[in-house]
C-alpha cells in the first residue's frame, strides 16, 4: 500500500476480480450472489476498437464510450478486501477495459451456452493481457447445452484455462467458481 | 449535489420503475470536466488511480465539511469509512474520473488518504491464500451464520 500521509482509519488491502461477459449472461447476478452489499453501477470508460476499418484510412476506427459496470465487495477480514467488478463485453467489437481491470489478481468469464459468441472478447482480452481466468457456463434453468468437452472445443480455450458450469444465482456455486480462479492465480506465483 | 437534486440514498442506486436500479441514474446537469476545472484523471504515463484503490476521510478532512461544498464535501462526507473510487463513483452518482481527479485534489490538501494498492503486494501468492481461505469459509447460502 502507498501511504502519503499518515492514516485516520487503515482501510483494508483491496484484491480486485473482474466478472465479464456479454450482455444479459448473469454477470450482476453472480456478482449480487457472492457480494455483501447490493450491487452498486457506476460507469467506466471503455475504448472501443470497431471490427471494420475506415474506408479511407485503414485504420481500425476506436472510439471511447461509457459502459455501466455493476460491483460488489466481500470482507475477508479487516485487512483485506475482495472487489468485483462486472464488465461488459461488447458483441462485434473489440475493446480495451485498461481502466477496469488494472491489477485484477484474474478473470471470471461467464458464458450463456445459446450465445456463446459473446465471450470471445472477453477471452482474448484475458489471454492476450496474460490474466489469470476461467470460464464459466452459467447453467440456465440448471442445465447447459453442451458438454464441457463440447464446450472447451467451441471456445477453442487453451488446456491451462479451467471451464466449470456454475449457477449465478447459487452463493456457493459463485464461490467456488471464483476459487478455481484464484487457485489458478497462485498456481502462477509460482509457490 | 451540485446540480440541486437530493442525495442519493447511500444504501444504492434508487429502484427504477420496474423496480431494477437505474443504472445510470438522472443525466447530471454540471459536466464532469466543469467539475474538475478540466483536468483528467490520468497521470503523465497515462495511468490512473485504480477503481479499487482505497480513500478514507482524515479528521482535518471531517473537521473542514462545513468548509467544503459539492463533490467535494460528499467526498469527505462518505469517506469517514474506507471506501473505493467505484463505490464514491457510485454512491455520489459521480463520474469515475471525477472522483479521481477530486479525491487527489482533498489528498493534497490533507484531507483524504489515498491508499493506492501495491500490485505486488495484492499478487503475492500469501494474500491470495488468505482470500481463498476466506472465500472458502463463507457459507453455502445467505441467513447461515459460520
Amino acid at each position: 500500500m502507498t501511504t502519503t500521509e499518515p492514516a485516520t482509519v487503515r482501510p483494508p488491502l483491496p484484491v480486485k476480480m473482474v466478472i465479464a461477459g456479454g450482455f444479459g449472461v448473469g454477470k450482476t447476478t453472480a456478482v449480487g450472489s457472492i457480494s455483501e452489499i447490493e450491487p452498486l453501477t457506476t460507469e467506466a470508460a471503455i475504448t472501443e476498437v470497431a471490427a471494420g476499418v475506415d474506408d479511407l484510412t485503414h485504420t481500425p476506427r476506436k472510439t471511447t464510450t461509457t459502459v455501466a459496470m455493476d460491483f460488489g465487495c466481500l470482507t475477508i477480514d479487516p485487512t483485506l478486501k475482495l472487489y468485483l467488478f462486472g464488465t461488459p463485453g461488447q458483441e462485434r467489437f473489440g475493446f480495451m477495459w485498461d481502466d477496469i481491470v488494472e491489477g485484477a489478481v484474474g478473470g471470471l468469464v461467464i458464458v450463456d451456452t445459446r450465445r456463446l459468441d459473446d465471450c470471445y472478447a472477453a477471452v482474448d482480452y484475458f489471454e492476450h493481457r496474460g490474466i489469470p481466468f476461467a470460464v464459466a457456463a452459467n447453467a440456465f434453468d440448471g442445465k447447459v447445452e453442451h458438454t464441457l468437452e463440447e464446450l472447451r472445443w467451441a471456445l477453442d480455450v487453451t488446456d491451462g484455462v479451467p471451464v466449470v458450469v456454475f449457477d449465478a444465482r447459487e452463493r456457493a456455486s459463485v464461490r467456488d467458481a471464483l476459487l478455481v480462479v484464484l487457485e489458478l492465480a497462485l498456481t502462477r506465483t509460482g509457490e | 449535489m451540485a446540480d440541486g437534486t437530493p442525495p442519493p440514498d447511500p444504501a444504492g442506486p434508487e429502484p427504477g420503475p420496474k423496480g431494477q436500479p437505474d443504472p445510470v441514474g438522472p443525466a447530471p446537469s454540471v459536466r464532469p470536466f466543469l467539475v474538475t476545472a478540466g483536468r483528467v484523471a490520468a497521470d503523465a504515463d497515462g495511468r490512473s488511480m485504480p477503481v479499487e484503490t482505497q480513500v478514507v476521510a482524515t479528521t482535518e478532512g471531517i473537521d473542514a465539511l462545513d468548509r467544503l461544498a459539492f463533490e467535494r464535501h460528499d467526498i469527505v462526507a462518505v469517506c469517514r469509512l474506507p471506501q473505493s473510487i467505484a463505490e464514491i463513483a457510485a454512491r455520489l452518482r459521480l463520474h469515475l474520473n471525477v472522483v479521481r481527479v477530486l479525491a487527489e485534489d482533498l489528498r493534497a490538501a490533507g484531507q483524504l488518504t489515498v491508499h493506492v494498492p501495491d500490485s505486488g503486494v495484492v499478487h503475492d501468492a500469501s494474500v491470495l491464500r488468505r482470500v481463498i481461505e476466506g472465500l472458502r469459509a463463507i457459507p453455502d447460502s445467505r441467513g447461515v451464520t459460520p
